[in-house]
């Protein structure tokens, strides 16, 4: 029976809690799961996989892309090729995926978030949500990166302890090496601690619109946060980032306004207690996680709302 | 240096609603306008930037349809020297068919580079793999979601790379190389129409792809297009703005966070 290889994404001495999506989804496939993480003081369940590899190397050459090839290589040369290799759809887990795909030539689909196991096809995200392709890779093994979130009730345990092999020989690749991590700057208001955020997208327009948006947070007593395409046109400083980039937040409320709902947005606030979206696009994918929702303008709401709260 | 960047035009379907058509085999984006990809934007600025500081010249290259053309002539009037077009009227949804062009084209054409830049990802089907896939058919040493050019120095590159949380990885990358920009990493200069109609006037190169298919393999195939599967949560507030401004105070004051 053919397996299938799990790539753990180790960060920072922790075994990242995304993994158990790519578990979830190996299990679904059928294949017995073979779990290739670094050797190192992580924490994981001695039944999460059929076997583990652990790999002699440091966690910073286990994530380097030059390195992970070198490694798969190694592996393939003992057990045979396995039928899938899944990776976490992160930084460094499509970085990876990539390289070793073109390395090995293998099918590639990125961000699988759906698995129709009966007609062996793979459900990815494009157009931000708004529409998936179910995707079949030919014959053969094939290389996934998988949403987290997707696929962690799968992940059972198995019935008995994994056994655990060694690998080693690994040799730092030259074409790239890890230098240092560097922490973003810290911003003079922490979004992560506030009960109420007001949360703007790209959708309000230009920069221009930006200081209304402030009145509108001063005058309701909420804290100004927004979506990456407002960071990346700095809009707003990038401590005010809501995303999987930026910070992850679970406010009271949770005002969204102009943000049409890009995963990696809605991965940093669906945890929120209550969600208010405000767009124009009826199918803006943000209403599919929102408590509330409104559809029209956000400008045109926020001036009304300006004006409502100021008659009191 | 002399770099290469890839730019792609792409539907821009922000707001636009998207219709599935023909029992799921494509999506209707006759309507929908076409622009240059965010993340490519980025790159080409990034790409003109660094040749301004080590001297060289940019050079845009796209897959599509005649249509790119317009992305060249940005990336022109951007900076960039020269713009080719692989031209193809298939949409190449495969990353690895679309690296396999790319990869036979720069072999046919034995391009010279110091380094090829990319967006992280494409907007439309944010595969966020063709840097990678080409970067390793090449053989050359690859980083993605590059936030930060440190240093760029003869023989190699520092990069910045953006990770999860408001982290990131500073790395020495090895000359040539590719690398994927992700958006954010600059400020991309303002391109005027008068800009891109003088650009115009800078020839641009057209090449078929037909005529680099060696290497290239269709991997994966889309079976059927679908929509997402509502989840049905939100209460639609409706009717006049006023109301529904007044109804939305009311849930905030429910919820506590506002007298």
């Amino acid at each position: 029976m053919s397996y299938a290889l799990v790539v753990a994404e180790v960060r920072r001495g922790l075994f990242e809690e995304r993994n158990l999506d790519s578990l979830g989804l190996s299990h679904l496939l059928g294949m017995e799961t073979t779990l290739l993480m670094p050797d190192g003081a992580y924490t994981v369940g001695e039944r999460v996989a059929s076997t583990i590899i652990r790999v002699r190397t440091e966690e910073t050459i286990f994530l380097n892309p030059l390195a992970m090839t070198q490694i798969v290589r190694k592996v393939i040369e003992a057990k045979g090729l396995p039928g899938a290799i899944l990776f976490t759809s992160s930084s460094s887990g499509i970085e990876l995926a990539s390289y070793l795909a073109g390395a090995l030539d293998l099918p590639l689909i990125t961000d699988v978030s759906g698995f129709d196991a009966e007609r062996g096809v793979f459900l990815k995200s494009y157009y931000s949500d708004k529409i998936f392709g179910e995707f079949k890779p030919k014959e053969g093994a094939f290389v996934l990166t998988v949403r987290s979130g997707s696929f962690k009730e799968h992940a059972v345990e198995q019935e008995s302890a994994a056994a655990v092999e060694v690998l080693d020989g690994i040799i730092p690749p030259e074409g790239r090496s890890f230098v240092e991590y560097v922490e973003e700057e810290k911003g003079e208001i922490d979004i992560t601690k506030a009960d109420f955020l007001l949360s703007v997208g790209r959708g309000i327009g230009s920069k221009d619109e930006i200081p209304a948006y402030e009145e509108l947070a001063g005058i309701l007593r909420a804290v100004l946060s927004g979506s990456r395409p407002v960071i990346d046109k700095t809009w707003l400083p990038k401590p005010r980032q809501v995303g999987t980039s930026g910070k992850t937040v679970r406010p009271k409320v949770y005002l969204a306004m102009a943000i049409s709902g890009a995963f990696q947005h809605i991965a940093g606030m669906k945890d929120s207690e209550c969600i208010i979206a405000v767009n124009k696009d009826p199918e803006a994918p943000i209403f599919q996680y929102a408590h509330f929702g409104v559809i029209c303008d956000a400008n045109k709401l926020r001036d009304k709302m300006k004006d409502i709260v100021k008659k009191g | 240096m002399n770099l290469l960047v890839l730019t792609k035009r792409v539907p821009a379907t922000q707001e636009e609603e998207l219709r599935i058509v023909g029992d799921g085999r494509a999506v209707d984006l006759s309507k929908v306008p076409f622009k240059v990809n965010d993340w490519d934007n980025y790159s080409v600025e990034e790409a003109v930037r660094t040749v301004e500081k080590t001297g060289g010249a940019v050079t845009a290259i796209s897959v599509g349809d005649a249509e790119s053309d317009e992305v060249l002539r940005r990336a022109i009037a951007m900076g960039a020297k020269d713009g080719f077009l692989i031209e193809t009227e298939e949409v190449i949804h495969d990353p690895q068919a679309r690296a396999a062009l790319i990869y036979t084209f720069l072999k046919k054409e034995a391009l010279p580079y110091d380094a090829i830049f990319t967006g992280v990802q494409s907007e439309d089907d944010q595969f966020a793999s063709v840097g990678g896939i080409l970067a390793a058919k090449l053989g050359l040493p690859y980083a993605s979601m590059v936030i930060g050019i440190d240093a760029f120095e003869a023989g190699h590159v520092v990069v910045r790379r953006e990770l999860e949380g408001g982290m990131q990885e500073r790395i020495k990358v090895a000359l040539p190389a590719v690398l994927s920009l992700q958006s954010g990493i600059n400020e991309p200069r303002y391109v005027s129409i008068m800009g891109v109609r003088k650009a115009s006037k800078v020839e641009r190169k057209v090449f078929k792809a037909t005529e680099y298919q060696e290497h290239v393999k269709r991997m994966i195939d889309v079976v059927k297009w679908v929509y997402p599967v509502k989840k049905g949560g939100a209460v639609m507030l409706g009717g006049e703005l006023d109301t529904v401004c007044k109804n939305l105070l009311g849930i905030l004051k429910e919820k506590g966070v506002y007298q």
